[in-house]
């Protein structure tokens, strides 16, 4: 079966978690938890197997253009949103995690693969280099919805006559945790990210750090984690700076993330 | 010798007669009527007992709430509702005449379906609250204990408690606090998810503040009480949640450690001022949830400019409160649908036992006469193989499977659609039962 195929079957059962989302929202009922799940996990297994089909198909790791990119950081999303169920049953982080994942295949479906094949993205580093950084990306996502519906929630709870987003969604303090945990993991993956990036321009150009606009963006969100990590390590209570401080942390890496992915090449960019 | 045991009543088991419910609720009878009713519990055992030998109910079950008074009995005839109704005015002395206003009567299906609408409460003063199923569950157990729960309400036991929980899980009908006390332990949930590790400081000691420090001190959560006007009180309260005492001097440092703050003192003016609170509080990043229930308010408004300060007061819990029954209303409809339907379930259920002695008899008659035939014919074929016996009891039971097929089913659809018992006594005439 071609990876396409496997990518179409993957969005479909993604979309399960998405309407599910949906009518919680609207109808303040849990319908489809269950089957949401199992969905999710069949999905999952597919959009495994398309992906590798896909790294067969293009004959390198498979992260080069927009389809890669965004279908890799989909099926990261998704892990993360499994490994957290298997650990702590139901929660929250579904309410990111399947529209998000159903919008990011949508439009790998929509966006057809690149045809790329530089000798570059044969050296060692790139594979490794890319698996971080996406890693980071979607913790750091996930830091970034969970932060939203910190100021969404607490909107709510401030307006004293709260609405119907006030039942679904998490308490303040789920939202506060489990940002602060992503941001932790993905600050972690983003910093090796930056070092293999690092190694990997030494050994494409001959040079660690030439001073161009990804290297900037990727410094700039770097910073800001660290202040945000600072900050929660002084309260031991994120709140809605760390929620603040979330968001636009995570406009920087979404920048980074363009600037990787639609603008430039990543061969290109490397030269 | 020990004293014999009083002989227990045995409900009695044919399947006869029809559910009545006899009984005043809180949409027709006023407070004093229904306590004029009620069966204290420990008068419930004579009372049954009294209730099957004066009406000659089969099954009986007494449902005796604060919002209700009911009598279920499995009876027959066409009096047997008046009859239940008079037992419940003799019972506790009052003239029928006076209460032929406030007593409903239901017989049938229509009691069935009131007997899964209350245990669903959907019948209740509050749509989806949970103390009425616990309730039905006791009065059904003391009839179990009396021995005056038969076949017929057994089965309206576990049909009608398993509606109610279904309707609970699949409906919204239970979701959302509706009373001020448990708002404010929602909120406080909603806020700080984990009520383990967090200071909850009281300050005054009226009922609802301690209603709610009561739940968040089961949640996990520490009190502290500081005292209002006397230290007594406080300190017997403060006891009981099993929290220090503090006197009103020393407020600004219980605010320090807050988490959640429950105002309710009779004072005239302002006891905590936002200056106060801005003052107190060192953990600036984490949320302060204040519950202000005193009329004249206890807490300065602007508190709310604060970050992370959430303020309500009654106005704001009732509201909330408001808006959730609002939602159970809507999502009524579907449990109420959801509970028909079990309802239903249950009738047609309860129709089939009335075929079901007879359908036995017929296939033990049926099975007598294959078995007699063979008996006979057996001794004249001599030895046979096992395959040979084998078809031979296959052919025969075959026949009369096949013979009785048609009456089954004729039957069973009867069962279903009421008219079964003229069938039934053709039948019985036909296969001379």
């Amino acid at each position: 079966m071609p990876a396409h195929f496997y990518l179409l079957l993957t969005l479909g059962l993604y979309a399960v978690g998405a309407v599910q989302v949906a009518l919680e929202i609207l109808t303040r009922k849990r319908l489809l938890s269950r089957g949401a799940v199992a969905a999710a996990v069949a999905g999952f297994a597919l959009h495994t197997a398309g992906i590798s089909q896909r790294w067969s198909e293009a004959g390198h790791f498979p992260a080069v253009g927009v389809h890669d990119a965004v279908s890799l950081l989909a099926w990261l999303i998704v892990l993360a949103y499994l490994m957290a169920f298997v650990r702590r049953g139901p929660d929250a982080l579904g309410f990111v995690a399947y529209p998000a994942a159903f919008v990011l295949v949508l439009v790998a479906c929509l966006v057809p693969p690149a045809a790329d094949t530089d000798p570059l993205l044969n050296s060692f580093f790139f594979p490794v280099h890319v698996t971080l950084a996406f890693l980071g990306y979607a913790a750091l996502f996930v830091a970034f919805a969970m932060g939203l519906l910190y100021l969404v929630q607490e909107q709510e709870l401030k307006s004293r006559s709260p609405r119907a987003f006030y039942y679904r969604i998490p308490s303040l303090e789920s939202c506060d945790t489990i940002s602060g945990h992503s941001v932790m993991v993905g600050f972690g993956f983003l910093t090796l990210a930056i070092i293999t990036g690092l190694l990997w321009s030494h050994y494409a150009r001959g040079r660690y750090w030439s001073w161009d606009l990804k290297e900037l963006t990727a410094l700039l969100a770097w910073s800001i984690y660290v202040g945000l990590l600072v900050t929660r390590w002084r309260t031991g209570w994120g709140g809605r700076r760390a929620a603040l401080m979330g968001i636009v942390g995570f406009a920087a890496v979404a920048l980074l993330f363009v600037w990787t992915t639609v603008l430039s090449d990543v061969t290109g960019a490397a030269r | 010798m020990p004293p014999a045991e009083p002989p227990r009543r045995r409900a009695t088991d044919e399947p006869q007669g029809e559910l009545h419910i006899v009984g005043v609720s809180h949409r027709t009878a006023a407070l004093p009527v229904r306590e004029a009713l009620a069966f204290p519990r420990e008068a419930r055992d004579g009372a049954l007992h009294q209730l099957c030998d004066l009406s000659g109910a089969g099954e009986a079950m007494i449902l005796s709430t604060c919002n209700r008074v009911e009598i279920y009995a499995r009876c027959q005839g066409p009096d047997a509702g008046q009859a239940l109704e008079s037992f419940l005015c003799v019972f506790h002395g009052r003239a029928p005449e006076s209460l032929a206003q406030a007593i409903y009567r239901l017989r049938g299906a229509d009691a069935v379906h009131h007997a899964f609408r209350v245990a669903s409460s959907l019948d209740s003063m509050v749509i989806g609250e949970t103390q009425i199923l616990g309730q039905v569950k006791e009065a059904y157990e003391a009839a179990e204990a009396a021995g005056t729960l038969g076949s017929m309400l057994g089965a309206l036991r576990n049909r009608s408690i398993a509606a109610a929980r279904k309707a609970r899980t699949e409906t919204g009908i239970g979701a959302g606090a509706v009373s001020v006390a448990y708002v404010a332990v929602e909120l406080a949930r909603k806020i700080f998810g984990q009520l383990t590790g967090k200071n909850v400081v009281m300050v005054g000691a009226g009922k609802m503040s301690e209603l709610a420090a009561r739940h968040l001190v089961s949640g996990g959560a520490a009190a502290t009480v500081v005292a209002g006007r006397t230290m007594e009180r406080a300190t017997e309260l403060a006891a009981s949640l099993g929290g220090r005492v503090l006197p009103l001097e020393q407020l600004r440092d219980a605010l320090s450690v807050a988490d959640i703050v429950i105002s309710g003192t009779g004072a005239p003016g302002l006891v905590i001022r936002t200056a106060d609170v801005e003052a107190a509080r060192v953990r600036r990043q984490r949320p302060l949830f204040l519950i202000d229930i005193a009329v004249p308010r206890d807490i300065e408004d602007t508190v709310t400019r604060l970050p992370g300060v959430f303020l309500y007061d009654l106005d704001n819990l009732r509201s909330v409160a408001e808006a959730n029954l609002r939602e159970r209303r809507k999502q009524a409809a579907a449990a109420e649908t959801l509970v028909e339907k079990e309802a239903r379930d249950f009738i047609d259920w309860e129709k089939s036992r009335d075929v079901v002695p007879l359908l036995v008899e017929l296939r033990k008659r049926g099975d007598e006469i294959r078995k007699a035939e063979l008996a006979k014919v057996r001794s004249r074929l001599g030895p046979l193989s096992a395959e040979q016996e084998q078809a031979l009891e296959a052919a025969t039971s075959a026949i009369v499977n096949k013979l009785l097929h048609p009456p089954t089913v004729q039957l069973k659809e009867a069962s279903r659609s009421g008219h079964a018992s003229e069938q039934i006594s053709f039948i019985r005439k036909l296969f001379g039962l």
